[in-house]
């Protein structure tokens, strides 16, 4: 009987565990002594990245899609079709076509926006959070020819925590490139008292709002919102009116895993934060944004997890007793505008020192973005620095 | 949640979460509770003892102090509105 690694999920975690266990158990699979499956219902792996760019043009449809089966390595099977059961207890993973049994589990179930959390939230105004989303946003930002701009953060943690300082960013280089910046008030919300988590990144990103003449709203945590009037409301019992929002929903986890009795608070799965082993099993794994780890829910996690996820099954796998423990690492582009970018490198116990936003890292972000497919997606760069 | 039937109190232990992680807890425990409640948020996040002032002070509700325990602090808000 072979060994069984099955991935339940083919987003970004997912494939690059595989791939890079596929990688380090070439003969092993071609013997027919050890299986690779990855389940998804979707066909396609879309880089998410994406979608905070499409708005402003910088990437297109084309460049954030490709299949999931062209992807994965020619010796991991890919199964098109969604867990609708996970049994911890018995290793079983059920699906619509039969039950899956493992050796070793790999929950790469990823977040989703839940915009049910906020009372008119989904009807108010758009984001970039999906890829459709990304494309109706582009046209409004497209059509706006001047007034109040907000983006705002509905609820925390959510997918790319420096995405919307981004979107401030992008969005004020975007209009002052067309002329109309005087136009455009841009609005910045966040519902902690600094506009990001981390002290002197936050203290950062201040000053350079500050100088972009972007309005900082601070401890704005949004209770509803009125598509009517166009007005955020807040716990605080503030308002703000606006003539554009964009809005990042709050997120939650899989249905799969809250549904299967795995998930704990908002939806996120129980992780030890060094092993990323489901808390109370040793043979499952969980990584990416699916943990409730408190790391970034970002895809260099989830590359940098996978890294640690793949070496330790390898090592059960032969033998061995497991030989890596995530240190937290994480890696995130912040683009401070359509030309330049700094970027954060930090860890459990070393916050970032980003350097001053430059050109060369808003160049490598955009080389990155097509590098994911042919190196990191693939399993080909595993876990540097890991 | 439990509730510490002698002093009436909503505790919330949020312990081994990081920052936002307490602030986001009480203020999701403050949107579900009713005006005249008194939550205790358990942190370990020494963080939160500069936030959660900030957000009780600018959300119009009473903060009540801290109390050191070992490795953490029990941090006591009042819903006022």
């Amino acid at each position: 009987m072979p060994k069984k690694v099955l991935v339940v999920g083919g987003g970004t975690g997912g494939t690059i565990v595989a791939n890079n266990l596929a990688h380090r158990l070439h003969d092993k699979l071609v013997a027919g002594e050890v299986e690779i499956t990855v389940l998804d219902p979707s066909p396609l792996h879309v880089y998410q990245p994406a979608y905070l760019l499409i708005p402003f043009g910088i990437m297109h449809r084309s460049e954030a899609i490709r299949s999931e089966r062209s992807l994965l390595a020619e010796t991991v099977r890919f199964r098109q079709e969604g867990a609708t059961k996970i049994d911890l207890k018995n290793r079983t993973v059920q699906t619509a076509s039969g039950n899956l049994g493992y050796d070793f589990l790999v929950l790469a179930t990823g977040a989703r926006p839940d915009y049910s959390q906020v009372p008119g939230l989904e009807k108010a105004g758009y984001d970039f959070y999906t890829l459709d989303n990304a494309y109706r946003l582009r046209e409004a930002l497209g059509r706006f020819g001047g007034g109040r701009l907000v983006t705002a953060v509905a609820g925390i943690p959510f997918k790319c925590p420096t995405a919307p300082i981004e979107f401030a960013f992008l969005a004020d280089s975007y209009y002052s490139r067309l002329g109309l910046r005087e136009k455009v008030q841009v609005d910045y919300v966040y519902p902690l008292p600094r506009p990001f988590t981390i002290q002197n990144v936050a203290e950062d990103v201040q000053t350079m709002m500050d100088g972009r003449k972007i309005n900082v709203n601070l401890l704005f945590n949004i209770e509803s919102v009125d598509p009517e009037k166009k007005e955020l409301k807040s716990m605080e019992g503030e308002t703000i009116k606006y003539d554009l929002a964009v809005l990042t929903p709050p997120h939650t986890g899989a249905e799969v895993v809250i549904k299967s009795g795995i998930a704990g608070k908002g939806g996120w799965i129980p992780t030890d934060r060094y092993s990323l082993r489901v808390n109370g099993y040793d043979d499952a794994y969980a990584i990416g944004d699916a943990t409730d780890i408190p790391v970034s829910k970002a895809g260099s996690a989830a590359d940098f997890e996978a890294a640690v996820v793949a070496t330790n099954i390898w090592d059960s796998l032969n033998g061995f007793a497991p030989s890596l423990r995530y240190d937290g690492k994480v890696m995130c582009f912040i683009i401070t505008s359509i030309g330049e970018a700094t970027i954060l490198l930090f860890d459990y116990e070393h916050p970032p020192k980003p350097p001053p936003s430059n050109f060369a890292c808003y160049w490598y972000k955009l080389v990155y973005n097509r590098m994911y497919w042919s190196i990191t997606a693939k399993g080909l760069l595993p876990g540097v620095g890991v | 949640m439990s509730e510490n039937q002698q002093e009436k109190v909503k505790v919330i232990d949020a312990r081994g979460s990081f920052c936002p992680g307490p602030l986001m807890e009480l203020i999701r425990a403050v949107k579900e509770s009713a005006v005249g409640d008194v939550i205790e948020i358990w942190s370990s996040d020494t963080g939160s003892q500069r936030d959660i002032p900030k957000w009780t002070e600018k959300a119009g509700h009473e903060f009540l102090g801290v109390i050191h325990e070992e490795g953490y602090d029990r941090i006591k808000v009042r819903k006022k509105r």
